[in-house]
């Protein structure tokens, strides 16, 4: 029987990143301002109420500034006993007088300071917190949590098994729909829940060896197409991002993209063996006796309440199980075994559109496949080089979180490219009598196979129409074999008008590193083809060469700032592989295989990533 | 002419929101308007009401309930 599991998640934060901002608008700043304490933990109050009158347990993140408050701490204990909540410690929520006078500074993101300074932190915190309960906590969290974070954790504090670890592709988007000045940059991580490995929190796990020793959770489930293109923090989980979003009649005040997503969330157990997930993870500041922005008291509490009356109806069904962070870690210890891999064919449930996106995750990436063009990779995060990428005050990123794409059609366009130069994407273009037709402009759907450690996509057919004539029916299926690293692909030609004809299929992959939309240095890339015996190389110096090789046995590219190889391969030895480096106003680099198909045949292709060094 | 401040609700900007900007505004009380401090757009509480239903309009699924069963 499917599981849908639900972790509800409330922390008293007595000074609310944003209620601070906004109901203190005009006063000096004072964190110790009474209202403002009292309303915290009035709001937590509250929060609790909701998801206990609806039968459902939470797991009570204790903050900093909490563990100073008797009553929080009264709080957490009293409904621990009564309800079976977890008692948790989050490192959100620094920010209070306390926390300024002993570290002289507003930082307030745990994964940006300096790791003597998370250190100090994390033992200040974890020690407070074991004196006003008496144990230390098996849960804890961030917006992020750096692997050397969670390494120290781990080693001072080894009950901790689960964490809040990153939030789902906040990076870019969330710094500009801020007015650039919200410094979360995250992108590139899991949708779902994971084993972190050592190295980098992003990459799960692919043994024990990798293992972090925690089970790590989203901050929120988020929309994984709105999310994709749009900004994150108004499309989750949380009743008031889908407010923050104007999701909702002003009228009537319904929101029915909140079910539709909670939905859409519990149909993905369809695609994971008979399990899914979800996270409601809202802080006090979000249900702010103020209003927050457009929208008054009254609605903010009205959406919280729905959202916990929704999970509470599913749980009266028989359709929701909650779980606490410690309880939900166990649980998927016994669920998931390292390799195997997070899906998620996602389709559109806001926008009106019939677009499907389907996304991959496990220890060797993580990949995003369009329908709308085509089953056209559109995303690929190379996990399988387990990148070193320490975060904080004096590391190379101070701020940056974000697993390196190799492709990313939003920040690094895709198909469509203005004037000149190319996108990153891969896909395939279909060229008979001097057209080309590239598959990005075929929208089609898909569905989800899975048959053993094999999960398959396989797309609609699609027909191609040639300007002399020739007709074509052409199906694409992606093979993500669990383990291998590698994606496979087949075009298969399933009927020509012409059943003589011969048309050239050119499989290409455009691709660059990087974390934001703007571009890298590009010039320790080293691009290769090689056959048996001959092996051209391209160092990359923007000099728009290219290289083919007819019978070739692979071709690809070595990116050392990301340590990434990634390869192409072909089925076949009439095929020949190209290379191409870009140039200046186009600093991509393009991998791949061109070769010949009939009627009935299929050209088949791998994507493979690796390590560099 | 008195400095600026915030009105009855916090009210982002409609232009920026269209864009993916979550601006806040401020509230002249002279004029008896609202305006945005990155662009150019300013209006009264109606006008900013009827521009956030606007802005809605890529919501095409809005008010629609899915299933997920069949698929």
């Amino acid at each position: 029987m499917d599981q849908f599991v639900v972790n509800i998640i409330h922390r008293p934060e007595m000074v609310p990143e944003y209620a601070e901002k906004v109901t203190g608008h005009g006063k000096a700043e004072d964190l110790g301002r009474k209202a403002l304490l009292t309303e915290s933990l009035d709001i937590f109050k509250t929060q609790q109420e909701c998801a206990h009158k609806n039968g459902l347990k939470t797991t009570i993140q204790m903050t900093y500034a909490s563990l100073f408050n008797a009553e929080a701490v009264a709080l957490a204990k009293e409904h621990h006993e009564k309800y079976g909540d977890e008692i948790a410690m989050t490192l959100l929520g620094l920010p209070c007088e306390q926390f300024r006078e002993k570290y002289k500074t507003k930082d307030f993101c745990i994964w940006m300071f300096s790791m003597e300074d998370k250190k100090a932190i994390v033992r200040d915190v974890f020690e407070k917190f074991y004196d006003a309960f008496g144990f230390y906590p098996e849960s804890t969290g961030s917006y992020y949590m750096d692997a050397d974070l969670i390494n120290f954790i781990k080693e001072e504090y080894p009950m901790v098994k689960c964490a809040v670890a990153t939030c789902w592709e906040e990076g870019p988007k969330a710094y500009h729909t801020c007015n650039n000045s919200w410094y979360t940059f995250m992108d590139g991580g899991p949708w779902a829940p994971w084993i972190p490995s050592k190295v980098n929190t992003h990459a799960p796990a692919a043994n024990e060896k990798e293992d972090s020793g925690i089970v790590a959770i989203p901050h929120l489930s988020r929309d994984l197409l709105a999310c994709y293109d749009g900004n994150g923090s108004n499309f989750g989980t949380h009743p008031q991002n889908v407010l923050r979003g104007m999701i909702y009649d002003t009228k009537t005040w319904e929101y029915p993209y909140l079910y539709n997503l909670i939905d859409q969330y519990r149909s993905l157990a369809k695609y994971n063996e008979g399990y899914s997930y979800n996270m409601m993870f809202v802080g006090p500041g979000w249900m702010n006796k103020m209003g927050r922005w457009e929208q008054p008291y009254e609605l903010l509490l009205k959406s919280y309440e729905d959202g916990c009356a929704y999970y509470g109806k599913l749980k009266k069904e028989g359709k929701l199980v909650d779980m606490t962070m410690a309880e939900f870690a166990d649980y998927y210890r016994q669920k998931k075994a390292y390799t195997t891999p997070e899906c998620a064919l996602w389709k559109d449930i806001l926008y009106g559109t019939d677009k499907q996106l389907f996304w991959y995750c496990d220890p060797f990436m993580r990949a995003c496949v369009s329908m709308d063009q085509g089953g056209a990779i559109v995303d690929l995060r190379p996990y399988a080089a387990k990148l070193e990428w320490p975060i904080g005050i004096g590391t190379p990123h101070i701020q940056d979180a974000s697993y390196p794409f190799l492709i990313q059609e939003k920040y690094r366009a895709g198909y469509f490219t203005h004037y000149a130069g190319e996108g990153t994407v891969r896909s395939a273009k279909v060229c008979y009598g001097g057209e080309e037709i590239d598959l990005c402009l075929c929208r089609t759907h898909a569905k989800f196979r899975q048959e053993g450690g094999k999960r398959s996509l396989v797309l609609d057919p699609v027909e191609l129409v040639f300007a002399d004539g020739l007709t074509l029916k052409l199906q694409t299926i992606h093979h993500f074999k669990e383990g291998s690293s590698s994606i496979e692909t087949e075009r298969h030609i399933l009927s020509m008008s012409d059943p003589n004809a011969e048309v050239t299929i050119r499989e290409y992959m455009v691709a660059c590193y990087g974390t934001t939309e703007y571009t890298e240095d590009m010039s320790s890339l080293t691009l290769e083809v090689k056959s048996e015996d001959h092996t051209e190389t391209i160092p990359y110096e923007y000099k728009c060469r290219e290289a083919a090789l007819a019978g070739a046995k692979e071709v690809s590219c070595t990116l050392p700032p990301i340590k990434t190889r990634v390869a192409m391969t072909a089925d076949g030895e009439d095929k020949t592989g190209f290379i191409r480096e870009g140039y200046a106003f186009s600093p991509m680099f393009t991998l791949g295989w061109e070769g010949k198909v009939k009627e009935q045949e299929v050209f088949r292709t791998w994507l493979n990533l690796e390590r560099a060094d | 002419m008195a400095q600026s401040g915030k009105g009855r609700l916090n009210y982002r900007c409609p232009s920026c929101f269209m864009r993916d900007i979550d601006m806040d505004m401020f509230y002249d009380k002279d004029k008896g308007e609202y305006y945005c401090l990155r662009c150019q757009y300013r209006g009264n509480e109606e006008d900013v009401l009827a521009k956030n239903e606007l802005a809605r309009f890529r919501y095409g699924a809005m008010y629609q309930r899915f299933t997920f069963e069949d698929e």
